[in-house]
């Protein structure tokens, strides 16, 4: 799906050229002066091969300037994350100035058809996944709920991701979730089977996956697995640092930036070691400690500033960015709105490439399909902003403007209005626009409407995915349940 | 030893200063005080100061950490000298606490310890990704009364399961306490794997121990 685009896309970082420069210097020194705790052998036999130091029997892993540039050299600087129809619509383009935005998950949610705030279900990934398939500004999906409470946690990662193939062409990404045994490859094998087989998943990937560092400073095991799992398969990966300023990472912005892009780095290294020309990109995920609570916190200032940094430096290397942004409001309110549009505003305008955020609260713990409908709306005010204002002899309107004025002429019955309005302005669908009086009298809430279109999309929306592909998921799933828990699994069937 | 000793004690787990604590304490029993009056007096008033200061929200997580640190080190070695005494010191309880095996997240673990041992618990961490025999051999060492799991990941949870299992095969269930935590964990889970409580947060952790160790 093609993405906002537009003259401010990029425009704005919170660091200048010369402090990114100050920036790589520093996590260079963290790198070879300290460098990565390495507790998987085949991450310092790939560390090895890239011409790093590793020492203290394989569990530290210096890594010099020259290894690191080295490593951007294979980097291409765009990449595509494809939907899966015929016709191109739903593919992503990451890294070529456009903004995407995608949804973002939670373990709760309100149930939209009882309005009970309750723990996520099997059939609620099923909606989740219909709801971001029929929006217009979901350009892609994050697991469309983060568990499956009414599955076995040994095989709950497949059941979701199995309902999410089974219910959207567009993109996914994935983040390691549950650490079970076959995970891994299960995952794998339903993407492949969604795409087509092995080939078509490698020509045609449709999930950007992320391989994650534990900080401070440590390369993990379960990553590692998913790295190779990622790169044999042809899937794209976003590297990252999920450090939290004040707990895991520094107390200071341009600290918790300098931990954070020096764990980066070192899965650049990684990655292009492993398999060079993967397509990677960096990912701003940075929050702050609270410190009344300990919790990760995503609503602040400096989570988006943070971000935008990291993004300022993923220029720098002339690597693609994506982030998360999200909030901390329990509830759709206002306190979800500010949290998340100002940061999503500002990775629009660091020129993030795709930002999940869209339907979810609490961090990582809330979604809401009547929200999601309301950022669907907020992002395509974001989307507008960003065009900025397009200066040409036929905007200008100069011609017009001479024509029309002065007084008592119109411009409503003008051609040229007629002819820009829906191109330069924006009409919202759920917004406000009434009369104060006239709403006074009586109006629908914003979440009502919000949520009378969800309950539309849920009734109403055609499910793109073809019969044939849905069966072919369901025996998949079928095996793995057999295997798992020894009992045969209940194909999902849509809610009515 | 006078009370301008046990202040400056108390004050030294209120600024966070570590060897300073360490100093006074082997000051102190060099020149004879009592080790439960130097924690009694001295430092665990200064944790309870951080540990009200924190809960009125005029301090917050560094300070109560750094000073649940000095506190230890203090504690540590006093505590020493108490059981070479054969005496023993008042706490509203013996807390072993870790992250269970699988998981490595350590942050919301030792926020839970700190903030317990500021409301006056005597809290051994035994860190993260730690085995089923490792929570038994520490609850026996040291003599818990309660012991804290937590862990922020799903597959984990079914090792809290298997401790509470292995305490009853080991006759430990009927003495000690056992409180759950961390992001997956709901009171449903605690119940079916027979917990006696869930810590949803900090203060919640505080509010269910104490209720626990019939403090409540």
């Amino acid at each position: 799906m093609k993405g906002f685009t537009g003259k401010l896309v990029g425009s704005v970082y919170p660091i200048t050229g010369a402090e990114c420069e100050h920036v790589h210097r520093a996590a260079v020194r963290v790198l070879e002066d300290g460098g990565m705790r390495c507790d998987d052998p085949r991450a310092a036999d790939m560390f090895k091969k890239a011409g790093c130091k590793v020492e203290k029997d394989g569990t530290l892993v210096r890594i010099p300037e020259k290894v690191i540039m080295k490593a951007f050299e294979t980097c291409p600087d765009t990449f595509t994350i494809y939907g899966r129809d015929e016709s191109g619509y739903n593919d992503i383009e990451i890294g070529n100035g456009e903004v995407h935005f995608a949804t973002v998950t939670g373990r709760y949610l309100r149930d939209i058809r009882t309005g009970e705030r309750r723990q996520a279900k099997r059939a609620d990934a099923v909606d989740g996944t219909i709801m971001a398939d029929a929006l217009d500004n979901v350009h892609g999906l994050y697991k469309a709920v983060m568990w499956l409470y009414d599955e076995p946690k040994i095989c709950n990662s497949q059941m979701l991701v199995g309902e999410m193939m089974k219910y959207t062409e567009k993109s996914m990404t994935w983040v390691y979730n549950t650490g079970a045994e076959h995970e891994v490859p299960d995952l794998i094998k339903l993407w492949q089977i969604a795409a087509g087989g092995e080939k078509a998943l490698k020509m045609k990937p449709h999930v950007l996956g992320h391989v994650i560092a534990n900080p401070p400073r440590v390369i993990d095991v379960n990553y590692t697995s998913w790295l190779i799992g990622f790169c044999d398969a042809g899937i794209p990966v976003t590297v990252y640092s999920a450090l939290m300023g004040g707990a895991t990472g520094p107390a200071t912005l341009a600290g918790m930036l300098v931990q954070a892009l020096a764990e980066t780095l070192a899965l650049v290294v990684q990655t292009q070691a492993y398999k060079p020309g993967h397509p990677l990109c960096f990912c701003s995920f940075n929050p702050a400690m609270d410190m009344r609570t300990g919790l990760w916190q995503f609503g602040n200032p400096e989570y988006g500033t943070v971000g935008a940094g990291l993004a300022a430096m993923a220029n720098y290397y002339k690597v693609p960015c994506v982030g998360f942004t999200i909030n901390d409001s329990c509830d759709t309110d206002e306190q979800a709105a500010y949290e998340s549009h100002l940061k999503n505003y500002t990775y629009a305008l660091s020129g993030i490439s795709l930002i999940w955020d869209i339907g979810g609260m609490a961090g990582f713990n809330y979604v809401d399909w009547a929200h999601m409908c309301i950022d669907n709306e907020v992002v395509s005010f974001i989307g507008q902003y960003l065009k900025g204002i397009m200066v040409d002899d036929e905007r200008l309107s100069v011609d017009e403007i001479l024509k029309v004025g002065p007084l008592p002429g119109s411009y409503l019955k003008e051609k040229h209005t007629r002819q820009w309005y829906r191109k330069e302005f924006l009409i919202p669908e759920l917004s406000n626009r009434d009369f104060f009086e006239t709403w006074e009298r009586g109006h629908t809430e914003l979440y009502d409407k919000a949520k009378q279109k969800a309950l539309r999309i849920l009734d109403s929306h055609e499910n793109p995915v073809p019969s044939d592909k849905q069966k072919e998921i369901d025996d998949y799933l079928s095996f793995v349940k057999k295997r798992d828990v020894g009992e045969a699994d209940k194909p999902s069937k849509r809610r009515q | 030893m006078d009370q301008a000793y046990f202040d400056k004690l108390a004050q030294t787990v209120i600024d966070g200063e570590a060897e300073e604590c360490v100093k006074l304490v082997k000051e102190g029993l060099e020149k004879g005080v009592n080790p439960v009056d130097a924690i009694e007096k001295g430092l665990a008033r200064g944790i309870m100061k951080v540990g009200d200061d924190f809960g009125e929200g005029v301090v917050f997580l560094p300070e109560l950490i750094m000073a649940a640190d000095v506190m230890k080190q203090g504690t540590e070695i006093l505590d020493e000298r108490i059981r070479s005494a054969g005496t023993e010191r008042k706490t509203l309880g013996k807390i072993v606490i870790g992250t269970v095996k699988g998981d490595i997240h350590d942050i919301g673990k030792s926020v839970v310890a700190a903030v317990l041992q500021a409301n006056g618990f005597d809290v051994t961490d035994i860190g993260t990704d730690v085995a089923v025999e490792d929570f038994i051999k520490a609850v026996r060492t040291h003599e818990a009364q309660c012991l804290g799991m937590s862990t922020l990941l799903t597959l984990p949870l079914q090792i809290m399961g298997e401790v509470i299992e292995r305490m009853k095969g080991e006759g430990l269930r009927d003495t000690v306490k056992v409180m759950v935590g961390g992001c997956p964990v709901t009171q449903e889970f605690a119940e079916e794997i027979g917990a006696d409580a869930v810590g949803f947060d900090a203060a919640d952790a505080v509010k269910k121990a104490k209720s626990l160790l019939g403090h409540g």
